[in-house]
């Protein structure tokens, strides 16, 4: 799993790749907790996310919790199958996703 | 190596060799020594031989020689000098001193004028005016050069052709008149013997000297290796075999003088030490083990403390024959955060649970446990399941620490119609088989998770049973349980394997889609729980 990071204002995008399990989801993790405080609008890239598992889905949660206190995020180009672990977690019903 | 094979290569190499050296070496001493001694010494043994030639050539008056072979030794003169040369040969201790007339025209023949005779020697004395042949080719040849005082005196060393004489030497001078011509020839024997005897002592000496130091060498060195070499080397050994033998500290540690040689006393330093640290390491080995058979107790008591928590007797209401149900639940790890659970609510409602808790192991577990018992508590209460869901989803999120997560599919069958209200808090959609068709997915919109957010809505809806549809109620370690090749089972295959079973009970399906699970992942660890659930309505036959 790779991670691109892009920042402009008070945005930073984040570009995830490969596999969200068990042993990649604290690294993104990681990188959620480490972003500056004043960021508004954390967008993550999931173009090239192939799976996320459960690990993955509570990384997201817990990025969503974070932003749902300072501004929003945002998902984008959310894979079909990633889709399809969303809309069956209900995870869909209380995320940002655009295309 | 064996402990009698290095004593005696050690011990027998370092003698041997040491010998070896002393005996080479005293060898090429006494070579030595034997040459230059017997240069000297017969150097020494003629010069000595020479004087006493000296001295009697004073005993005798040359000019009248002739005078006394023709009055054949009737002379006073001669009879004194005669006597006087026997005194000088017995107190020189010589074997002969002798005077002889070479005559000169081919030095063959010389006539005898004086000769004395050592009484130990042996020979019998020459009469004067006795003849004689010369005897070697090269006495003529010394005879001809004193003659014509072309040397002034000869040493002849005779070790062979002796005609039964002993080894001796001659020392020869002329005696010359008083006009200055050679007259006679005087002649001094000395045997050989003393000079051999003092030869033979002094190799005898060099010889034991070498031996004794050889010998005396051997054993120091031998007592020495023994001492601090081997006799150390076999304590460490049966050291280092001891420990091997019982890992222990031994009560008497080998000794910091063992021995006198430094890499002995750090070898024997070393295995103290190797034997510390392998007994610390043992030590730390012990306690971590006895931690791990600790944790693996602690695990496999709530491994069964969570088996128990759940119905896991079958059938479990064998008074009821309304409907069959069934259920299984392996966890990947010794406890896991997957399960099942059924209860009856009241005599017409029947509870069916089945739920995923995200990660694994003992954290799951323990979430696990407290969503069972809200679930349960809760239903028992009354009200829908949306209803339950709601307030257990709301109870976790008051304190989720952790940021887990359960997926709950939750229903209520009511056994007197066959109708099912459930609702869905993020969980796969369940597998409903209907005569005539086979099973499908029971497709609908699906809650979020429970624990995910405060206050989250949830839907109920129905699913209605015929007398002989079947609900499979399964977690996603079914479809996504994994092989060898990185492949899913998936929902399909799922359906597939279901759709082989529709004659069977609920036990024969579970057992049948565990059987083509576990053949499709073979040798594959298994990743994820696996926990399925299947309930048949209608009566069991």
């Amino acid at each position: 799993m790779e991670f691109t990071i892009t920042q402009s204002d008070r945005a930073v995008t984040l570009a995830v790749s490969g596999r969200l399990d068990t042993n990649t989801a604290p690294l993104l993790e990681k990188q959620i907790n480490e972003l500056p405080p004043e960021t508004e609008t954390l967008v993550l890239d999931l173009m090239a996310l192939t799976y996320t598992s459960s690990a993955g889905l509570r990384v997201l949660l817990i990025a969503q919790k974070k932003m749902m206190r300072q501004g929003q995020l945002i998902l984008r180009h959310v894979s079909p199958q990633v889709r399809e672990v969303l809309d069956i977690t209900g995870f869909s019903d209380i995320l940002t996703i655009e295309e | 190596m064996s402990k009698k094979k290095l004593r005696y290569s050690l011990s027998f190499r370092v003698i041997a060799s040491i010998i070896l050296t002393i005996l080479v070496f005293g060898m090429l001493t006494s070579l030595i020594g034997y040459v230059r001694f017997t240069a000297s010494m017969t150097r020494e043994y003629n010069s000595a031989a020479l004087r006493t030639a000296e001295t009697a050539a004073t005993l005798v008056n040359s000019d009248h020689i002739g005078l006394y072979l023709d009055s054949g030794g009737q002379n006073p003169e001669y009879l004194l000098s005669l006597q006087r040369m026997q005194i000088l040969c017995e107190k020189q201790n010589v074997s002969l001193i002798y005077v002889i007339q070479v005559d000169t025209t081919d030095y063959a023949h010389f006539t005898s004028v004086f000769n004395t005779v050592h009484p130990s020697s042996g020979y019998t004395p020459w009469e004067i005016g006795y003849v004689r042949e010369t005897t070697n080719e090269s006495y003529r040849e010394i005879y001809r050069s004193l003659y014509s005082r072309e040397t002034e005196y000869a040493t002849i060393t005779r070790t062979r052709d002796l005609n039964g004489a002993p080894p001796h030497t001659t020392s020869m001078i002329p005696l010359k008149g008083a006009d200055g011509t050679v007259r006679a020839l005087l002649c001094v024997q000395r045997p050989m013997e003393q000079l051999q005897h003092m030869r033979r002592a002094y190799l005898w000496m060099v010889a034991g000297v070498t031996v004794l130091l050889a010998v005396g060498t051997s054993v120091t060195y031998s007592l020495f290796i023994r001492r601090q070499l081997l006799h150390p080397l076999q304590q460490i050994r049966a050291e280092s075999v001891r420990f091997a033998q019982e890992n222990s500290r031994n009560e008497k540690p080998l000794s910091e003088s063992i021995s006198k040689i430094d890499e002995i006393r750090t070898l024997a330093q070393s295995i103290t030490q190797m034997e510390t640290e392998t007994l610390n390491y043992m030590s730390n080995l012990q306690s971590i083990t006895a931690e791990k058979e600790r944790i693996g107790t602690e695990l496999s008591v709530a491994s069964m403390i969570q088996e128990s928590s759940i119905p896991n007797l079958f059938p479990a209401f064998p008074e009821r024959t309304e409907f069959d149900i069934y259920a299984s639940m392996s966890p990947a790890k010794e406890v896991g955060g997957d399960f099942y659970d059924f209860y009856l609510i009241d005599d017409d409602h029947l509870a069916l649970v089945i739920a995923d808790v995200s990660g694994k192991g003992v954290p799951a577990a323990l979430f696990m446990m407290v969503t069972k018992i809200l679930l349960k508590e809760r239903a028992m209460m009354g009200g829908t399941p949306a209803e339950i869901l709601e307030f257990v989803n709301s109870r976790i999120c008051d304190n989720n620490r952790a940021d887990m997560f359960v997926t709950v599919w939750f229903g209520i069958l009511e056994i007197s119609t066959g109708k099912i209200t459930a609702a869905n808090a993020g969980h796969d959609d369940p597998a409903v088989f209907r005569s005539g068709q086979g099973y499908t997915l029971h497709s609908e919109k699906h809650g979020l998770v429970i624990g995910a957010m405060q206050g989250m809505r949830y839907r109920n809806f129905e699913i209605d049973l015929e007398p002989g549809d079947k609900l499979f109620l399964y977690t996603d370690g079914v479809p996504e349980a994994t092989n060898a090749q990185n492949q899913m089972f998936t929902l399909e295959q799922m359906l597939q394997s279901l759709n082989q079973t529709t004659r069977s009970n609920p036990e024969e399906t579970l057992r049948k889609i565990r059987g083509d699970v576990d053949q499709f992942v073979g040798d594959a660890p298994q990743f994820d729980d696996l926990t399925m659930l299947c309930l048949k309505f209608g009566s069991a036959d």
